[in-house]
């Protein structure tokens, strides 16, 4: 039964797909590459809708210099040739992610750059994305998820107790996670053959397994890295993938450059504002743990008014007289933003020491008068508002 | 990162099918609006079209050819139909730069209010309370709507969205098996569309008008008039007869 199941399920299949299958020889990176098959002209026309919108979407971080910082680590990574026919888009999530559509629109989210630790971790992931575009995944993802569709569909009509569905949903899943296991061992060779230090790929995840442990904990919740990969994921686990590109990185795998400086000198103006985005993730855990790994022991002032505004966050009496300590040690370090002084100030007044609080608070509304909330404070301060 | 649901999902839902229609209804026009002919200026924004194929399983299959085939039929049937509305209808001229994001903006805010009208109106069992009423047509994107780029001067801006799976040759057969052997209703084909009119301004609906079994090739120009004047049934103004004024030879916004 089941092999008649097949055979007429796959004569539907043949039947639907209709026009000729062949893929255009050139690869999918050229310059002004058109594709030919419907399929792909239909993937592509459909990522072309989706990139205008995202070119214009104000999530979208449009600051030339760090674009072109980007590019330029893109192009070194996968080489000249290859890379003119990415269009990398930076957009605003605190998580970490990055994805690539079939026409070569990459997306890189703030939470991976906020993540990241130098430039061969970066062109890890570049190299990641752009091997799904080079190997033309989505499109080979989209046609085997249409001929399991189509096996599905037969088979729920002809045997609806069949448990041949099932088994192909697993298959397709474990197909999308060979796609990625293939695209990680991609990144890694143009990562190795750019010169970058191979090991940085495998770090990535390995910091991301203890941030996920730290989250966990803060949530009070049991976490446990696996091996295996759940029944529909579409990745490999974190240990699956740092313990394979550890393994295939070999024996030299510390040799080349990290560049960590270049990466650092990109990243410095922006580091602010991607860590306010992430503490506002409610997720004390992570973010201490975040906080600790950017820090690495030299907590910078950026850093400590980051860690200020997490522990006032959260809010407990305890918290309150560490987060003061924090933005005083940010103050004194050199600080210069105002915020820091309402952190402060707001810490000081809740932990009872007002005069000190309302100080702190004045200093705030004299270096930033614009501030938008400004009237609420100046009634905590005692200065106006609504008594 | 990346995809992949749809066609399982679709496939998995294939444990059929198709929920009755019926009850639906089409159109809704906003209490106690009128508009007279000749009175009014109305944008057409750049209609929302994807034609593609059905799978055997269901799921939707792009096709850029035939998206290309409608837009140009659709923007032709669409410039002749704009004569016979009984006012004056333009083409918006898409923005660049931060115009465009927010025009692009509010394109999704429309898409989101049709399907809500769409759920909680034109479904009377699935109403919400305060929809109940018989005079309850009220629907908003905000006054700020009136600062889109390219609208100034304009009274009302028209909303135009289809979408067309095709169903294949496999899914045809899957259907008559189906129906033949087994005796299960499995679907073939989804041809929905919609059309709004939206008041620039105070942002409210006017009218729409949603179709989810709708009829026209769209990759034909016949076709494609037929689906245009389905989506235009019961546009405000139109006069009874013949059109008031001839077709103003107007291109679809190209983006």
């Amino acid at each position: 039964m089941a092999g008649w199941i097949i055979a007429a399920a796959l004569a539907g299949a043949a039947l639907g797909a209709g026009a000729s299958d062949r893929l255009a020889p050139l690869p999918p990176y050229g310059t002004a590459y058109t594709p030919t098959t419907v399929d792909e002209r239909g993937l592509w026309q459909q990522a072309d809708e989706a990139e205008r919108d995202l070119r214009d979407s104000p999530a979208v971080v449009r600051d030339p210099a760090l674009n072109a910082y980007l590019t330029k680590v893109l192009c070194r990574s996968v080489g000249e040739d290859r890379c003119r026919g990415v269009r990398i888009y930076v957009v605003r999530a605190p998580v970490f992610n990055a994805s690539m559509t079939p026409n070569g629109m990459m997306v890189v989210y703030t939470g991976a750059l906020l993540r990241l630790r130098d430039e061969a971790e970066l062109a890890a992931l570049l190299g990641h994305e752009f091997g799904h575009f080079e190997m033309r995944h989505t499109l080979a993802s989209f046609r085997r998820g249409r001929t399991i569709g189509d096996i599905i569909a037969w088979t729920s009509v002809l045997s609806p107790y069949s448990t041949l569905p099932a088994s192909l949903i697993q298959l397709h899943f474990s197909y999308n996670r060979a796609q990625e296991a293939e695209a990680d061992l991609m990144g890694l060779r143009y990562l190795a053959a750019a010169g970058y230090r191979p090991l940085a790929a495998s770090r990535i995840w390995e910091r991301l397994m203890a941030e996920q442990d730290a989250t966990a904990l803060g949530r009070k919740r049991h976490v446990t890295h696996r091996y295996s990969a759940g029944f529909f994921a579409d990745h490999p686990t974190e240990l699956a993938r740092a313990t394979y590109l550890r393994e295939a990185a070999g024996a030299d795998g510390e040799r080349g450059d990290d560049s960590r400086d270049a990466f650092l000198t990109a990243m410095r103006p922006w580091r602010a504002s991607f860590l306010a985005d992430q503490i506002k993730l409610n997720d004390f855990g992570g973010s201490e743990y975040l906080l600790g790994e950017l820090a690495g022991g030299q907590w910078t002032p950026d850093l400590l008014l980051t860690r200020g505004e997490l522990y006032r966050e959260r809010g407990n009496p305890r918290d309150l007289v560490s987060a003061a300590q924090f933005y005083q040690q940010a103050i004194d370090a050199g600080c210069t933003d105002p915020i820091a002084w309402r952190g402060l100030g707001l810490s000081l007044l809740r932990g009872q020491q007002e005069a000190a609080g309302r100080a702190a608070l004045k200093t705030y509304l004299e270096r930033a008068p614009q501030a938008s909330d400004r009237a609420a404070m100046a009634m905590l301060i005692g200065e106006g508002g609504v008594q | 990162m990346r995809r992949g649901w749809g066609a399982l999902a679709c496939a998995a839902a294939l444990t059929l099918v198709a929920a009755p229609l019926a009850a639906q209804e089409k159109t809704g026009n906003k209490p106690g609006f009128t508009l007279a002919p000749g009175t009014a200026t109305i944008v057409l924004m750049r209609p929302e079209i994807a034609v593609g194929a059905q799978s055997t399983g269901g799921s939707y299959e792009p096709n850029a050819d035939w998206t290309d085939q409608a837009r140009e039929n659709l923007g032709r049937a669409l410039a002749e139909a704009q004569g016979k509305l009984g006012n004056r209808v333009v083409t918006h001229v898409e923005p660049v730069g931060q115009g465009a994001a927010t025009a692009h903006e509010y394109r999704a805010l429309f898409t989101a209010l049709a399907d809500s009208v769409i759920t909680y109106q034109f479904f009377p069992g699935n109403r919400l309370p305060t929809k109940k009423r018989g005079d309850s047509f009220l629907w908003s994107i905000g006054s700020e709507v009136a600062k889109l780029p390219g609208v100034q001067g304009a009274d009302y801006a028209l909303f135009v969205t289809t979408e067309d799976h095709y169903g294949s040759t496999g899914r045809k057969l899957l259907q008559v098996f189906a129906a033949g052997v087994a005796g299960i209703g499995v679907s073939a084909g989804v041809h929905k569309g919609y059309a709004g009119l939206i008041d620039l301004k105070t942002g409210d609906l006017v009218w729409l008008n949603a179709d989810l079994a709708m009829g026209g090739d769209v990759r034909t120009p016949e076709g494609a008039a037929k689906r245009v004047s389905q989506l235009l049934e019961g546009f405000p103004g139109k006069p009874v007869e013949a059109p008031v004024a001839p077709a103003a030879p107007t291109k679809t916004a190209a983006r």
